[in-house]
């Protein structure tokens, strides 16, 4: 359950983004609840990567304000930042000199004073959490496969815990199967740890199948809604998005499941 | 009397009564480690947990990872989850890295080394093969020979460059005739510094800076083009299309830069004349035609073609070499870096060790 009254852990107010005279982001707002799973959504080039990046501070949008918790990304401390934000990249970002344990455990050793012995533990504890055998922690990540790196990347992004945490693409080119589990994994930690999660993605079924509001990029603009409010969505881009071919199986396949739960 | 214990962040709190440890506040990745502490200087039995208001899954683990004896008690609903989430896990260490004693790791090292050394000469000399058979036939079947990119490297690899060999040159011929005039001036001989200035820059050091540079420029430049095309799979789409990426991509670069250096080279040994004039001019207050009509006097005819001829064989060989590293790269970007390094640092040992053998060569042959 979504508590309305809880002030939002992310808010964007008033975001505008130009490249040159072409603008990308006009006027955007957008809450994130404590505890509540956050899609983002948008066709290809509508913007959704530079929304990202302007969230997590990497851009400095041409105006408007990214706030978390109330304070101005930009005030956060490094220490503060790395215990609030978690980020999976697309492409993982896994650093190449680094061992996957050393990458899982460069957070800690930066941020906390646990000895080394213990940071080895909570970091093989994180790998086992996002599926991956503890065996693989002496490997270096050009050894590891795709759907692998992905969830190596996973791992680090929650060494530290972080309230609120960024997925982009989580599940693109990565086998339904594994997407699958990705999905119950996100869904675990967002009820065993009240993580907030934000997810930037093209896949419907993720979307259906663990997003409880969706923002939907088009035009400059972001409609922001339920999945049952979007399906009623008479604007173009989201009716056919959320009723093509490939959407009409994942909204069966959800409905299904509801049922299922009772 | 219950003891009371306090994480340095003051955020954790540890109450003892008798063998029951009551934690209130967060158990967290800051504040676990004095819990750990006070579990270690007391005997105890039970943990209460119904005052833990905050738990995260390094304190998970750390209550789940307790000895056998010590007990949680009254658990918070909301961190039943949590708990239960780590226990399932299948808890193991990262495997032991593996320990090799230092005089081992050293010996392996060497091996390693003088094989990699061989192993690398073999693919040098397979590659200067190679690449000679594909450019052999490029000239017997000028179709396959494309003009367009050639002169393209002709322009990058030459045009490009000209600017700072000029430079060079200029200023490689002013130490020569620095370090001259001061070595012969004890002599009375100082007027010598024209012959050592012209001769050497002919003979050696215009072609020889040229070259340097070029593979520091170029070299490396093919390297990394390569290298990057491999690591796209763009050189797999070549071979699969039934295009030779032999023949389109490696072809046209050597023998751009077979054009170009020998081009460059001839520009270098004018600029580094001009140099010497401008020394010469500065330090014994020779005049430009002076200069020169020394210059004419003790330069042979061979002088600059001993330069000269050097340049294609340097050009050849700095291509082939970026090309072979480019060529070797695998998969990652680390990968591209390593390559195009050994590029540049093979391309110049093979340059200088040419040169030697040039230079004994030429002895033999009293040119």
């Amino acid at each position: 359950m979504i508590a309305h009254q809880a002030p939002p852990i992310l808010s964007a107010r008033g975001i505008v983004n130009r490249f040159g005279a072409q603008e990308v982001h006009g006027h955007i707002n957008l809450d994130v609840m404590p505890g509540e799973i956050f899609g983002i959504v948008g066709g290809s080039g509508a913007g959704k990567t530079v929304l990202l990046k302007t969230l997590l501070g990497l851009r400095r949008p041409n105006a408007g304000k990214v706030t978390f918790t109330g304070k101005k990304i930009e005030t956060l401390r490094p220490a503060e930042k790395a215990s609030l934000i978690g980020v999976l990249f697309q492409q993982g970002a896994l650093f190449s000199s680094l061992t996957v344990a050393q990458n899982l455990m460069l957070p800690l050793r930066e941020y906390t004073d646990l000895p080394l012995a213990v940071q080895e533990r909570v970091a093989a504890m994180k790998l086992e959490l996002a599926g991956i055998d503890a065996d693989a922690g002496r490997k270096f990540p050009s050894e590891l496969s795709g759907g692998m790196t992905r969830r190596v990347a996973f791992a680090r992004a929650l060494v530290l815990d972080p309230k609120i945490l960024f997925l982009d693409e989580p599940t693109s080119d990565l086998d339904p199967l594994i997407a699958d589990s990705i999905d119950h994994l996100i869904l675990q930690l967002n009820q065993t740890l009240g993580m907030t999660i934000v997810i930037v993605t093209h896949d419907v079924n993720t979307l259906t199948a663990i997003c409880r509001r969706v923002a939907v990029l088009v035009d400059k603009k972001v409609t922001i809604g339920t999945l049952d409010e979007l399906m009623k969505s008479d604007q173009p881009w989201i009716h056919e998005f959320f009723h093509g071919a490939r959407a009409a199986a994942a909204m069966r396949a959800r409905h299904r499941s509801h049922h299922g739960n009772g | 009397m219950p003891k009371k214990y306090t994480a340095k962040d003051t955020s954790l709190h540890a109450a003892m009564r008798e063998d029951i440890l009551a934690l209130q506040g967060r158990l967290d990745v800051h504040t676990l480690m004095a819990a750990a502490r006070v579990l270690q200087e007391h005997d105890i039995k039970y943990i209460d947990l119904s005052e833990l208001t905050a738990l995260d899954t390094p304190g998970a683990l750390f209550l789940c990872t307790l000895d056998e004896n010590i007990h949680l008690s009254h658990v918070r609903p909301e961190h039943h989850a949590l708990l239960n989430l780590i226990r399932q896990l299948e808890l193991k260490p990262f495997p032991e890295a593996q320990e090799i004693p230092g005089w081992r790791q050293f010996i392996i090292k060497i091996g390693r080394g003088a094989a990699d050394a061989w192993q690398n000469i073999l693919e040098i000399i397979t590659f200067i093969g190679r690449t000679t058979v594909v450019t052999t036939r490029a000239f017997i079947h000028p179709r396959n020979l494309r003009l367009p990119p050639l002169s393209h490297y002709i322009e990058e690899t030459g045009i490009h460059a000209l600017p700072i060999i000029g430079l060079m040159a200029i200023m490689i011929s002013v130490v020569v005739g620095y370090q001259g005039v001061a070595q012969l001036r004890p002599y009375g001989s100082e007027e010598l510094t024209v012959n050592l200035v012209a001769v050497s820059v002919l003979r050696e050091m215009g072609v020889l800076v040229t070259a340097i540079m070029v593979s520091g420029r170029s070299g490396s430049a093919f390297a990394a083009e390569l290298g990057m095309m491999k690591a796209r799979e763009e050189i797999d789409a070549l071979e699969v299309m039934g295009l030779k990426p032999m023949e389109l991509l490696v072809v046209p670069r050597v023998i751009g830069l077979v054009i170009a250096l020998p081009l460059l080279t001839f520009f270098a040994d004018i600029m580094g004349l001009l140099g010497g004039a401008g020394i010469t001019n500065a330090l014994l207050g020779l005049s430009l035609l002076q200069y020169l009509d020394r210059v004419r006097d003790v330069v042979k005819g061979w002088d600059l073609f001993v330069g000269l001829i050097k340049a294609p064989f340097f050009a050849f060989l700095i291509a082939t070499i970026g090309c072979m590293h480019g060529m070797k790269v695998r998969g990652s970007a680390e990968s591209v870096g390593k390559e195009t390094t050994s590029a540049v640092v093979q391309a110049i040992f093979v340059v200088l060790m040419l040169d030697a053998l040039f230079s004994v060569l030429f002895e033999e042959l009293k040119i």
